[in-house]
């Protein structure tokens, strides 16, 4: 599938960081993309040069196929930062038409478009209310109106659902299926795993500004999987050196065991049968996203360290 | 262009609506102008008549010439009294005297008397004392025209040799010190005002997009340089509407008053204008001062849009960041008196020159007059410096700006921000 953003070799130093170290990637049309990391792994600049905030200092940005141009690019981009808010003072109708203006909608658009949006949300009665007469949840519901009212090819969301409660959680969440049904392509930062797996076909992980996992999850987690399986059955036996796998957990009805190096599933299989074990399942045990994240995370320093950079 | 155009709408729009833009354009003309007649009026009126008792041991001070001059003059009054200093010392506050004079016996008319005490029961200014002072003058004046013979008419004669002198320069005939002085200082003050008052708007404009987590939200939008010259113009307009409101309140006042033609203190105001609009640089000045209003502004308003990029919520950290950027403007002002007293003079030429006080100064050099004290060469050089340093300071506050918005954490230093304005993007 054709990718509507690339990014190849993308360089960004501060005065004591390499934020942004050599990162490639590449997003397809019509995907979900998760990037995630830890905190200040370098997300939030590498997404600040994706929208044309940061100028990277070397690399290159390729978006729907041609050399990034963040004047005239940036209409197309819906972005959603972490660190987001409104105009506290200003009515909500005539924030939004301004929001949506900015991003190049003439006002006769504009309008319809917010109007279409606020019935979608029920937020009509909103129009002439304050942002500080609004609630957390309430806010962010608009703030995600004025990301997407454009109706951008590429929508990126950081953190979108902190602060918010299942019932908006699941309204956002819907709606970002839908603009992916529609065409729109959705980049995804945050470090809550569950989120991701759920919502997400492809991740990039990022960690001290660089790459270090890229792919679809499912191929992911084939890959690291750990031979784990888990049985239930009345009574596992006690397991000697001649059992082709060892228990790694037992909980209640089932056992997670873990097949012994150069032994198949149909060699555990064969010798419980043996054994006279009746077997009421027998499931493969893949890595959650957390899972991986920390173990491919793990053993880099809690907290990045500054360094010294040398040009 | 499109979105500096609706950065600037919305920054207008938003202010112009609010309940303080219509208050402060409607009172502050009105507290001026109570300020300047509420003074006027407290100064006449509270100036409490000190009563004076004299001890005359010398014998020159004597009853009917006191007398004849309390007639004269009801600025304060004066009572011989025959009390011995000691009793009054000891009673002054049952006395009904506010302090007494002794007139010593060693006094002699054909010699010089350098000071007499005024005894009082609390410690007053020379200011409250200035009638008193004039009045025992004026006696003791009267005493000496006496002993040397000097009548009314002799009298009449000697206080015509009083000259009074009119400068007048030469290059400008037209040209009126009194009315310059008070056109100078007012436009002066007022750019001062208006730097301070905008300035710190934008200031707090900047802070309010970067507190409320919104600079990001319009960065992914618009170039951040763009945002900041749009909240720049867009202030700026608001600022210029208000002047030109006051501009039309004052002609409305001072038509409806000439129409009226009433002789009490608003019609003495308007007269004051009259004055001034008869003056032949008014056209020149005013659109200089629309000049210099605008250049001043421009001029400091990136930089403190510059250091509201750099703060965080705290008032306390602006305060300390934005303080560096008000003394020149504070500066200015204070250098003032001294440039309406020599406006030729060097400190005057470097003042209007240099940008940074140059808004203040050159308004205060302009209204004596166009090229008598001014030449067109400085004003020329004082204006195109004027353009240069604001293109300078908004280059140099864009880039500062640029990464400031974004910068969350703690207060930066001013090296640190210097270091931004120069790396390379």
């Amino acid at each position: 599938m054709a990718s509507i953003l690339e990014t190849r070799d993308l360089k960004k130093y501060f005065a004591t960081q390499k934020a942004v170290d050599n990162i490639s990637l590449s997003v397809a049309q019509g995907s979900i993309f998760g990037l995630l990391g830890p905190n200040g792994a370098g997300k939030t600049t590498l997404i600040r040069m994706i929208t044309g905030i940061f100028y990277p200092d070397s690399g290159e940005i390729l978006f729907d196929g041609k050399k990034f141009d963040p004047l005239n690019d940036v209409a197309k981009i819906g972005y959603m930062p972490e660190e987001r808010g409104l105009y506290k003072k200003m009515k909500i109708g005539e924030q939004t038409l301004y929001l949506a203006q900015l991003k190049g909608l003439n006002r006769k658009d504009a309008t319809k478009k917010v109007k279409e949006w606020f019935i979608k949300f029920g937020m009509e009665s909103w129009w002439n209310k304050k942002v500080e007469d609004l609630s957390k949840g309430m806010s962010q519901k608009l703030q995600f109106v004025t990301t997407v009212l454009h109706n951008p090819k590429l929508i990126i969301l950081d953190e979108p659902f902190s602060g918010l409660d299942p019932v908006n959680s699941n309204l956002i969440k819907d709606e970002i299926f839908n603009l992916a049904k529609n065409g729109s392509t959705i980049i995804f930062s945050t470090h809550r795993m569950e989120q991701v797996e759920e919502i997400c076909n492809q991740i990039v992980l990022v960690n001290k500004g660089q790459k270090i996992l890229d792919g679809e999850i499912k191929n992911l987690k084939q890959q690291f999987k750990e031979n784990l399986y888990s049985i239930g059955a009345s009574a596992i036996p006690e397991t000697n050196g001649s059992a082709p796998f060892e228990v790694s957990n037992t909980m209640n009805d089932e056992t997670v065991i873990k097949i012994n190096d150069g032994k198949s599933t149909n060699d555990v299989l064969q010798y419980l049968l043996q054994q006279g074990v009746v077997i009421h399942s027998f499931n493969e045990v893949l890595p959650s996203l957390n899972d991986i994240f920390i173990k491919v995370v793990e053993g880099t320093a809690h907290a990045r360290q500054f360094q010294e950079i040398k040009d | 262009m499109n979105k500096i155009r609706l950065i600037i709408g919305r920054e207008y729009l938003t202010r112009i609506r609010k309940k303080t833009f219509i208050l402060s354009t409607v009172l502050f003309p009105l507290l001026y102008l109570g300020l300047i007649l509420g003074t006027g009026y407290i100064t006449a009126k509270s100036g409490r008549k000190m009563h004076v008792a004299v001890i005359d041991s010398s014998g020159y001070f004597t009853k009917a010439k006191i007398d004849s001059l309390n007639l004269l003059d009801s600025s304060s009054r004066l009572s011989l009294v025959t009390a011995s200093a000691s009793s009054l010392e000891s009673g002054l506050e049952k006395s009904g005297y506010d302090g007494f004079i002794v007139v010593p016996a060693t006094v002699a008319w054909d010699k010089p008397l350098p000071f007499l005490k005024l005894n009082t029961t609390h410690t007053m200014s020379m200011e409250g004392t200035a009638p008193v002072q004039s009045k025992i003058n004026a006696l003791w004046m009267s005493i000496k025209n006496e002993k040397l013979g000097i009548d009314a008419e002799k009298k009449r004669i000697l206080e015509q040799n009083n000259i009074i002198i009119v400068p007048e320069n030469i290059k400008d005939r037209k040209a009126n010190s009194g009315v310059a002085t008070a056109i100078g200082s007012v436009s002066a003050i007022l750019i001062y005002i208006i730097l301070l008052l905008y300035g710190s708007q934008v200031m707090m404009g900047v802070m309010e997009e970067k507190t409320n987590r919104i600079a990001e939200v319009i960065v992914s939008s618009v170039k951040p340089f763009q945002l900041m010259l749009g909240k720049i113009l867009g202030i700026g307009l608001v600022c210029l509407t208000q002047i030109l409101l006051w501009i039309f309140f004052i002609l409305i006042i001072y038509n409806v008053t000439k129409l009226t033609g009433k002789a009490d203190a608003m019609s003495s105001v308007v007269g004051g204008i009259q004055d001034v609009f008869t003056s032949s640089n008014m056209p020149l000045i005013l659109s200089c001062f629309v000049f210099y209003l605008l250049g001043g502004f421009f001029f400091y308003a990136s930089l403190f849009a510059a250091v509201g990029s750099a703060v965080n919520e705290d008032m306390r950290e602006a305060q300390s960041l934005s303080f560096p950027l008000m003394m020149p403007i504070i500066f200015s002002v204070a250098m003032m008196t001294a440039v309406l007293k020599d406006p030729t003079g060097s400190l005057a030429f470097w003042g209007s020159i240099i940008p940074f006080s140059s808004p203040i100064i050159m308004m205060v050099r302009l209204p004596f007059g166009v090229p008598g004290t001014v030449p067109w060469w400085q004003l020329g050089l004082s204006m195109s410096l004027l353009i240069a340093g604001f293109i300078f300071t908004t280059w140099f506050a864009g880039k500062i700006y640029r990464t400031g918005i974004l910068m969350y954490g703690k207060k930066p230093s001013w090296k640190e921000i210097i270091k931004w304005a120069f790396r390379k993007n």
